[in-house]
């Protein structure tokens, strides 16, 4: 058999495997990471003792940033909700007239500057800024640093998840709506019981992308004096004067943390997915491009 | 039991409807037809106030129901719909596509609202298809639960949008024998098709429509076999040709 046909094969046996393919995935990063670790060490850029010495330095630095991203990130969950159907429908009636026109112009405009002022602005500047006034708002509380920062990734990521939002509750066709209205379903169970399911079915993927991204930006905590994973990444570098250790361990408790996370994600909504609804997409076939073909599908299933 | 009394509706400055007016008897099927753009659909949804209309009266069972004081939800538990493309709620199987509008708007409880469901889709002859999705059945399958659904609520007259054409024609044939049926049982329908057969074989009354005002009604055979009007003429003309 050849390369090529053995790496088919592979292939083939692997395609509906998913839980095999990330645990080969993790596998090979772990070892392409030993592998520059064991490198450096060898050529005396990196020092094995330190890294031995100081392995569990990182834990509880591990834990603070954690608890910033997972509370930020649920607070503006659910901050987004509301925001997001505004988003998604105040248009609609700003071209209706009457008293909920009026209602909901300033509504919109408020939400959607706010959209615009976050995406707009690097996180970086809106940390500071929160930073700064909190700082003097509550001068010498110690613990101003954390919930500051804190505050800080809520407002960024309220946000991004807003926009996450509106493109879920507009990809809800509006057949579905009126389906539901037409079996007599008030307008906030429609939204209860079919806008929000199928929204968050479709956009489960582009949270776990926010909540990835926003983990990765904790990291700036570290410039208002959060004791978070790059703050003492830092300190061991600078203060025992082994940076690139320090920056070798930082990295590998962010991939322990992410990537085991978006392949459980991934994994999870694979296996709740529903026939036919959202990206309803599994590859077949080996090549340069992959076909596409509906899930779930019976054959002759579909008329 | 549905009467509607000179509805006009405008949609900006589309004159859609223009004075329409009809009545349905309790247990009659009337068959809306006419070309497209009529404004048979509009109507269909003035009914059960999707669209609300803005001039004109929707009664049904003595009530006015285009009232403010009446809320449109109320109106839609009494008048079923079914939609040319079936619009079941895709993140639902057939059994919970049929149970959601006895659990989420009759408040009924599980058990209750699943043995309903059940008996429903064993009505339309799905119930060996409980468990799928609307993805995972055919057309004519979906348009099935899609009705069962209608009929969960036990509405006083159900209402159809173009049933039949989105399907594939293998498929026309359950939806209509399962209209058919229930026709016969004494439902009040209005039907809004193209399929003549059902028209002619299961219609009480036929009502033509073209720019949006009823050109001609009558019962099927003074429709088809002896239209009146010149637009009827040309109309049935095309469609039996």
């Amino acid at each position: 058999m050849g390369l090529k046909a053995a790496a088919k094969e592979i292939w083939t046996r692997l395609e509906d495997r998913p839980v095999l393919r990330s645990a080969i995935a993790i596998g090979g990063l772990l070892g392409l990471g030993l592998a520059l670790v064991l490198g450096l060490a060898a050529v005396g850029i990196v020092s094995l003792r330190f890294l031995a010495d100081n392995a569990t330095f990182l834990a509880v630095p591990a834990l603070t940033s954690l608890s910033a991203t997972l509370l930020s990130f649920a607070i503006g969950f659910a901050g987004a909700i509301p925001m997001g159907l505004v988003r998604a429908f105040a248009p609609r009636i700003l071209r209706g007239e009457g008293w909920r026109r009026a209602a909901f112009a300033p509504l919109y405009g408020a939400v959607t500057s706010y959209v615009e002022a976050i995406r707009g602005t690097p996180a970086f500047v809106q940390i500071f800024l929160v930073a700064q006034v909190s700082g003097l708002i509550f001068p010498g509380n110690p613990n101003i640093p954390f919930w500051g920062g804190t505050l800080a990734l809520t407002i960024n990521t309220l946000g991004y998840q807003t926009e996450v939002f509106r493109a879920g509750f507009q990809s809800v066709g509006q057949s579905q709506v009126e389906a539901a209205k037409s079996i007599g379903m008030r307008p906030v169970q429609v939204f209860l019981h079919i806008t929000l399911p199928q929204g968050l079915r479709l956009i489960t993927l582009p949270l776990v992308n926010e909540w990835v991204g926003l983990f990765k930006a904790s990291a700036l905590l570290a410039y208002v004096a959060v004791p978070e994973l790059l703050w003492a990444a830092s300190y061991l570098g600078n203060n025992r004067s082994h940076p690139i250790e320090a920056f070798i361990m930082v990295s590998s408790v962010y991939l322990a943390i992410i990537v085991p996370l978006s392949k459980a994600v991934g994994w999870w909504e694979r296996k709740h997915r529903i026939p036919g609804l959202g990206v309803a997409e599994r590859t077949v076939g080996v090549g340069r491009r992959r076909a596409v073909v509906a899930a779930g599908t019976p054959a002759g299933g579909l008329d | 039991m549905i009467t509607v009394q000179n509805v006009h509706k405008w949609f900006g400055d589309l004159h859609v409807l223009k004075g329409v007016s009809l009545q349905v008897n309790k247990g009659d099927a009337l068959v809306v037809i006419g070309p497209s753009g009529s404004g048979k659909s509009t109507l269909l949804r003035c009914i059960n106030l999707l669209v609300q209309p803005d001039e004109g009266d929707i009664i049904i069972d003595g009530v006015k129901v285009n009232d403010p004081r009446i809320r449109p939800e109320w109106v839609r538990q009494q008048v079923g719909m079914v939609f040319q493309s079936f619009n079941l709620f895709t993140h639902l199987n057939a059994l919970e596509n049929v149970m959601i509008g006895l659990r989420k708007v009759k408040r009924m409880d599980r058990a209750g609202a699943e043995r309903m469901a059940r008996f429903e889709l064993e009505r339309v002859g799905l119930a060996d298809k409980a468990d799928a999705y609307p993805a995972q059945l055919s057309g004519g399958q979906q348009q099935r639960v899609a009705i069962a659904r209608a009929l969960a609520l036990n509405p006083k007259a159900v209402l159809f949008d173009e049933p039949t054409s989105a399907l594939d024609p293998e498929f026309i044939r359950e939806v209509l024998d399962v209209m058919t049926k229930l026709a016969e049982e004494g439902m009040t329908m209005v039907v809004v098709t193209h399929e003549m057969g059902f028209a002619h074989n299961v219609a009480d009354r036929v009502l033509f429509m073209a720019d949006g005002v009823v050109v001609e009604e009558g019962t099927p055979d003074e429709v088809f076999d002896r239209p009146q009007k010149e637009r009827t003429q040309a109309f049935v003309g095309k469609i039996l040709g």
